[in-house]
Order: structure tokens, then sequence, then C-alpha cells
């Protein structure tokens, strides 16, 4: 019982701060950086996809080489090449100021997603059976544009449940952006709990917004999976059952 | 209308086609036969193309296909040349081969709207024509995985149909089928033969060929054997690997 009671958390702190003015500004930056970083990073993540798969020798070099190196380095390391690395050896006063901590952090996620993105792509195009190829070129159609018709439409969809994953992933990684002073949610949580020692709660402040915007994602991705289901199955799942299937990280087919 | 000389292919070591040449004329039905393996698909693939030929000649009305001859060597042409004039060469699959993301319809304008460039509502009607004529003026807004495969196989035909093609290639059109389905991808094949479309159909079905063939081939070991029209094939055929082959298949 002593134990209990010598635990100190001020639970009235979490509903104090949950909706405090610095907390709420870093949830916004954290959503705003993952989103423009999703949308940058999937374009981006495509076009390297099919370069990857294309006959070019050196655009398939190119891509692989790209994702190599974005992989196989932190991304701690990105954020600190590109906010700390490149203003010093460009040296110049304009572009320092251009690479604002936000720029900073919406550029190194969006290479990053870019890699992940390309990866899960190209095993998504090179799902659909050689047939597609086959058929989409006997109808007269080029390499590309029987990639954008034919085979991306199809491959997109067998991207998604991982895809989704990586934003997931993503989301919770802008956290490292406090190396670049950045005011993501956990930089936030921690501004506050230097002042206040309020660590727990503000932890939990932190994570309970975490959670939100995780959940969210999780429905919007078992939505657009439904949506882009080829055709109607038997019967249509239940949204509640997409979502807890989709929070389990499980997948079917 | 199609030309093949002396056409080689090899994948690595194995060589598929050793030496193939078949002409046939417009408005003529070939049927191709012969044991698995002996290259008649490669060579319908060579034809549209979805091949590159080590050596020889593919000529459709006289232009040579997919390649420009230069100080007696062939050259690839760039790939929208090539793309160009495989949209006049229409193929059917074995394995039927539609775009599961689309309907029916959606199957067979793809093309035209973008390949031909046929504005959309134009596509549409023209698409609604092609598939009214294999019977499935009922399906247009099916998926095709909510089809059976006789009527999958008949989109295919259509979509290939849509792009108004001066020969037809048909890749062992039934052979993906149950059986109860066969009689009617033949039977748009036969109205096909009918209106003169020039035709090269890889196929066991011997009462198929028997009806509709001009002429009847058959391959094996990666070149014709014999050639000659059904009549001959099936009462007096002059090899005796075309008689053991067709005594196994009849």
């Amino acid at each position: 019982m002593d134990v209990f009671l010598a635990i100190r958390f001020d639970g009235g702190a979490v509903t104090e701060f949950l909706f405090n003015s610095v907390i709420l500004r870093g949830v916004r930056n954290t959503l705003e950086v993952t989103i423009l970083a999703m949308l940058l990073g999937t374009v981006l993540g495509i076009a390297l996809a099919v370069m990857r798969v294309s006959h070019s020798r050196p655009l398939a070099g190119v891509s692989a080489f790209y994702v190599w190196f974005i992989r196989g380095t932190p991304v701690l390391i990105q954020l600190l090449v590109v906010y700390n690395g490149l203003p010093q050896m460009v040296g110049s006063d304009a572009f320092t100021h251009f690479l604002t901590p936000f720029r900073s952090a919406l550029i190194t996620f969006s290479l990053n997603e870019a890699a992940y993105m390309a990866e899960i792509v190209r095993a998504g195009i090179q799902a659909i059976e050689p047939g597609q190829m086959d058929a989409a070129k006997s109808l007269g159609m080029t390499n590309l544009q029987a990639m954008r018709r034919v085979i991306l439409p199809q491959a997109l969809r067998v991207v998604i449940p991982p895809s989704g994953n990586e934003v997931i992933a993503m989301l919770k990684n802008t956290s490292v952006a406090f190396v670049i002073a950045f005011v993501e949610l956990t930089t936030a949580a921690r501004l506050i709990y230097a002042v206040n020692f309020k660590v727990m709660e503000l932890l939990v402040v932190a994570s309970i917004w975490y959670l939100i915007m995780t959940t969210a994602f999780s429905v919007l991705q078992a939505e657009l999976e439904a949506r882009l289901t080829i055709v109607e199955r038997e019967r249509a799942i239940p949204l509640t059952t997409r979502v807890l299937r989709t929070l389990g990280g499980g997948r079917e087919r | 209308m199609l030309d093949v000389q002396g056409v080689h292919k090899s994948f690595g070591p194995l060589e598929v086609l050793r030496g193939v040449s078949l002409q046939v004329t417009k408005g003529e039905v070939l049927v191709l036969i012969g044991p698995s393996g002996s290259g008649k698909s490669t060579l319908l693939r060579c034809i549209n193309h979805l091949e590159k030929i080590d050596a020889g000649h593919i000529y459709i009305d006289g232009q040579l296909l997919g390649y420009r001859e230069v100080n007696g060597r062939l050259i690839e042409e760039p790939e929208a040349r090539v793309a160009r004039v495989r949209a006049s060469i229409g193929i059917v699959f074995q394995r039927f081969n539609l775009f599961p993301h689309l309907t029916a319809l959606g199957n067979v304008i793809e093309a035209p709207i973008h390949v031909r460039g046929l504005p959309r509502q134009r596509a549409i009607e023209e698409g609604i024509r092609v598939l009214e004529k294999v019977g499935l003026g009922e399906k247009l807004n099916v998926y095709p995985s909510q089809l059976s495969g006789g009527q999958q196989q008949r989109v295919a035909i259509a979509r290939a149909l849509a792009m108004q093609p001066k020969l037809m290639l048909f890749d062992e059109p039934t052979s993906a089928l149950d059986p109860e389905l066969v009689g009617e991808v033949l039977e748009v094949m036969r109205e096909l033969a009918g209106e003169g479309m020039t035709m090269v159909v890889v196929s066991h079905e011997m009462g198929f060929a028997r009806e509709v063939a001009d002429r009847m081939a058959l391959m094996d070991g990666g070149q014709i054997l014999e050639e000659g029209p059904p009549l001959q094939f099936f009462e007096a055929a002059q090899h005796e690997r075309t008689r053991t082959f067709l005594s196994k298949i009849l």
C-alpha cells in the first residue's frame, strides 16, 4: 500500500495540459509534417519505384542507390545534415534562413518516406502478373502508358496496407526532430516539463495525442482499403471490424 | 498480309524457334497446332513483338515489324513506333489477361481512348457495339472477376477488336476454360472468321479447325513441319509426325 501512496501523479495536470496551446501547436506541427511528407514521399516514391523496374540501367541504378543510402543511414543524421550540414557547406545566409526547422524536417521526412515507399511500390508492381503488361502492350500502349493506366492502379491497391503502417511509423518518428529544435509534439511536452517538472503527466499527454492521431490514420487506411478493393467481396466488412484488423496490424490475403 | 521469314528465337541456350517461315493472306484463317513446347505461343508473341527475335523478318502488309533494316542488320524501332504497329494486331491470351480494376466496358475502351485517341463518348459507343457483338451487351459494367471464364475470354476478344486490328492472334484461347464454356468462345471466333478477319489461331480444337481453318500448320521443335488445307491434314497428312500428333488429340 505504501508504494501506491508514494506514487505522485497529478491527474489534473493531464487534463489541464491536454489542450495547452504549446501542446496543440506541437500536434499541429507533427500532423503537418507527417501529412505533407507522406504526400511528397509517395509521389517521389512512385517515381523511384517506376525507375527501379524500368529497363534503363542508369535510372534503375540511381533509384537503387537512393534507397540504399536513405535506408542505410539514421534519420537523426539526415536531419542534422539538412539542418546543420547543408547551411555550413553552402555558407549563404539566404539558404540558412530558408532552411527553417519546419522545412528541414519536411525535406528530410519526405526524402525518407520516398525511399521506403519506393520499396513498397516496387513490391506492389512486381506482384502484378506479367500478363497484364503483355495485354497492355498488345493494345498498343507504350511502357509508360501501361505503367500508368494498368500496372500502377493495381499495384497501388496492394500497397495501401504496408504504406499505412509506414505513415504511422513516420508520424511517431517525427519526434526525433527535437534535435533541430522543431516544436513537434514530443518537443512541446519536453519544453513544458522542463519548466514544471511534471514529466510523467506531460508524457501521458503526448501519448494520448499520438494515440489519437495513429488511430485516425488507421481508420483512414481501413476506409481507403475498403473503397479501393477491386470488386465487392461477398459482403461488405463492417468498419469496426476493418479498423480493429488494421489496428492489430493483421492483413488478409 | 503476314509474312514470317526464317525467324529464330532463343531463350538462353534453348532455341525455341528455328527458322520459322509462314505466310497468311488477307482474310485467311490459319490454325497452328503442335505439341507443347514446340514454339507456337512464342511465334505468336514474336509476331506481336512481345518477344524480340534473334534473326529473320516479320512483315505486316509489307512493313517490317518492330525493326528497321540498315545494311542488312535489324535495328529495333523506338518504342512508340513499335507500339503503333502493335496496336494494329490483336492478341487473345490463354489466360484472358483482362484488367481486373476495370469493368468489361472499361477494359474495352481503355486503349481506344488512350492509344487511338478516340473521344470518350465515341469509344463508349464502339465499346458497347463490340461487347454486344460478342454477346455481352448485358455485362457492360461488370468486373472481370464476376464473369465466367468464357465471358472473360469474350471480353478479351472484344477488347482486341475495339482497336480495329488488321490481324487477330489467338493463343490457345479455350484451353483455360471449362469444357462447357469452350463453345461460346469458338462461336465468336467462327463469326469473326466469317466476317473475313485475318486470324492466326493456336488451338487444339480440331472441330473448329476442320470447319473454319483455311489452312493448318503443324509446328514441332521450333519449325513448321507441315502446312496445308484441313482436309489434307486430317485425311492425307504427309508427315508421320503429323499423323501421330493428330491421332493423339483427335
